[in-house]
């Protein structure tokens, strides 16, 4: 790409280009936020991965990997639908409506880890076996749809409760997402490893299944021995200090340094943001600089600056075509409203002007290119309004009744004044009635007629819209009456 | 008193010189006074149009049916001028306009001391509308102006 094509490519910016950036990143920018820490996310990227191939492939002239890539991108959209209804409708249905606009959530710093090591301890030495899942990142929605939701502030005594042995929800996983625990009596997959270790129970395999789908913090609380085991990242941490369970759990969730984890937090959304930023410039670079398209558009042409005496009495054309290039999305957006075609009529004189339509005569919104003009010039008659008085001719039609002749006829007005331009007028000179019927005259009468004006842009006066037409019928003298 | 005497035959010349002047002056004032009568007489038009119709037929040198409307079945129509008197030869122009445009021009030569003329138009479907014949002199002055209409 030469320097040249480097500056087309940031020139001509118009403000409504750097708003659509903006807002559109902000969109992509909530949809990570929204999802981030699930594996919807993981999947949009892919998608977005395989389009930026199937782009790629396209630009290369890959037809069957673009063919490919748009069916995969198409039936992997199904596919995030349909996989992952839970998460997104979890996003959907625990967010509020701040969330979903401008709020941006921490992460587990509130989980109360305290509550959890004092409960899991409690288990622990009364040989409670227990299974409680922390989320983190990536979210547990879309792995474990089945348990009871519960959504009950943590606490010690509701821990050991949901776990002691008899109650109903004891014998499956607890979710706990912050200060709350969402779920109970939840079915972890179970783990396929088959070099797990034959003193892990099912607890175990279920905590190492989770984890090797998502990056959960699973706590286990085994029965028969009363250990602490913390599994995360497909490895099992068994804890055989009760005070340093805390202090992992901590560790695994994050939540042991808070200020360094917000600013870890912090520099992230703003990579996210800066990501989400670039991925819009670039997609609407692509879009607005890439391809570029020819359209025709009829402009009308719109004459300035006439002297208020004169009139346009006729022009040669009304509208000019116009050939323009321009990125498609641009020319897709255009209305016809943004493009004109204005032409001063200064200097101009009575009678015909010449005029020249020029790129200086047409407004084009920024980013479209002018490229024919056609006609590029324009004829323009201009008059000055002038009063002119005629004679009245009446106009018939059909035809009277055999052996009737009309001898006479007088019109009344003889004559009318008419208005218009000057160049015009001087090449009327009659002003007819509109056709009358003959075949109702049988004797002499009048008739009240309607004037025809042509040109129509000839004014009549008012009070002689109508005319009257006397006429005088007799019968036609036969060629023996004449004779003799 | 010689000099009065001596002064008497050059009074009695400049005294015929006025007078002779008076005279001229006069002739000169009539002169003038039927100069512009003459110059009336120039421009005295050349015939009177004491006639013109448009009428079906010409027959024995008379228009027959004069009208304002013909049917085109009729096959012609005619513009009958009479001039009456003629004061010298001169010529006439018959003007045939279908609304305003000129179809048809006929020079006609009148002769002294009364003429009588026409010319004539075949008329077809495609002539059906309003039409006017204009007679004009040779310097282009409109005489009349007929006005009629051809109809089915």
């Amino acid at each position: 790409m030469t320097m040249e094509q480097l500056a087309l490519l940031f020139f001509g910016w118009r403000w409504q280009d750097i708003l659509d950036i903006v807002f559109n990143a902000y969109i992509l920018f909530r949809l990570y936020v929204l999802f981030r820490g699930t594996n919807v996310l993981r999947v949009i990227m892919a998608v977005v991965a395989m389009w930026i191939i199937g782009r790629s492939a396209n630009a290369m002239g890959l037809v069957i990997t673009n063919w490919v890539m748009q069916g995969v991108i198409t039936l992997a959209t199904f596919i995030i639908i349909i996989v992952f209804r839970n998460e997104i409708s979890g996003v959907v249905r625990t967010r509020s409506f701040g969330f979903f606009l401008w709020e941006i959530p921490r992460t587990q710093n509130n989980t109360p880890v305290r509550i959890i090591t004092d409960a899991v301890v409690k288990l622990a030495r009364s040989k409670i076996g227990a299974l409680i899942v922390i989320p983190l990142k990536t979210g547990v929605d879309s792995i474990i749809a089945s348990g009871t939701d519960i959504n009950a502030s943590l606490s010690r005594e509701m821990l050991v409760n949901i776990f002691w042995p008899g109650s109903p929800l004891h014998d499956g996983a607890a979710v706990i997402q912050g200060a709350k625990i969402t779920r109970a009596g939840t079915i972890l997959p179970l783990s396929q490893n088959r070099h797990l270790a034959s003193k892990y129970g099912t607890r175990h395999r279920a905590a190492l299944g989770l984890t090797e789908q998502s990056d959960a913090l699973v706590i286990v609380v085994s029965e028969e021995r009363g250990r602490v085991s913390l599994v995360k990242d497909n490895r099992i941490h068994e804890v055989r200090d009760s005070d340093k369970i805390e202090t992992l759990i901590k560790q695994y969730t994050g939540g042991h340094e808070p200020v360094k984890g917000m600013r870890r937090q912090t520099r992230e959304l703003l990579v996210a943001a800066m990501v989400c930023l670039l991925c819009t410039t670039g997609l609407w670079l692509s879009f607005s600089r890439g391809m570029e398209t020819l359209a025709n558009y009829d402009v009308p042409i719109e004459f300035m600056n006439s002297d208020k005496k004169m009139n346009i009495i006729d022009a040669s054309a009304s509208k000019s075509r116009l050939l323009i290039s321009g990125a498609r999305p641009l020319i897709n957006a255009l209305t016809l409203d943004q493009i004109s075609i204005k032409i001063s009529l200064d200097g101009t004189a009575v009678g015909k002007n010449k005029l020249a339509i020029t790129r200086q005569n047409i407004q084009l919104p920024p980013g479209i290119r002018l490229k024919n003009i056609e006609p590029d010039l324009v004829e323009v008659i201009l008059d000055v309004m002038a009063e002119k008085r005629v004679p009245v001719q009446a106009d018939f039609s059909g035809k009277l009744p055999d052996g009737l002749i009309m001898t006479s006829l007088r019109v009344i007005p003889e004559t009318v004044k008419i208005t218009g331009g000057g160049l015009i007028l001087d090449t009327v000179t009659t002003v007819f009635t509109e056709k009358i019927p003959l075949e109702k005259l049988t004797t002499s009468g009048f008739v009240n007629v309607a004037l025809v004006m042509s040109p129509a842009t000839l004014q009549l006066d008012e009070k002689h819209k109508k005319v009257q037409i006397q006429y005088t019928i007799s019968e036609r003298k036969r060629n023996d009456d004449i004779e003799s | 008193m010689i000099t009065k005497d001596s002064n008497m035959p050059e009074f009695n010349a400049r005294k015929s010189f006025f007078e002779l002047s008076r005279f001229l002056l006069f002739c000169g004032l009539v002169g003038f006074l039927f100069m512009p009568a003459g110059v009336s007489l120039a421009d005295q038009p050349r015939m009177i149009l004491a006639n013109a119709v448009v009428c079906e037929r010409i027959s024995n040198f008379r228009p027959v049916n004069p009208a304002v409307v013909f049917s085109v079945s009729q096959g012609e129509v005619f513009c009958f001028s009479e001039f009456d008197p003629v004061y010298e030869k001169t010529a006439i122009f018959h003007n045939w306009y279908k609304k305003d445009k000129l179809i048809f021009s006929m020079r006609l030569v009148l002769s002294v001391p009364k003429w009588s003329c026409f010319s004539r138009v075949q008329m077809r479907d495609a002539d059906k509308g309003p039409w006017r014949v204009e007679i004009r002199d040779q310097e282009n002055n409109i005489l009349k102006t007929l006005r009629f209409s051809m109809s089915d």
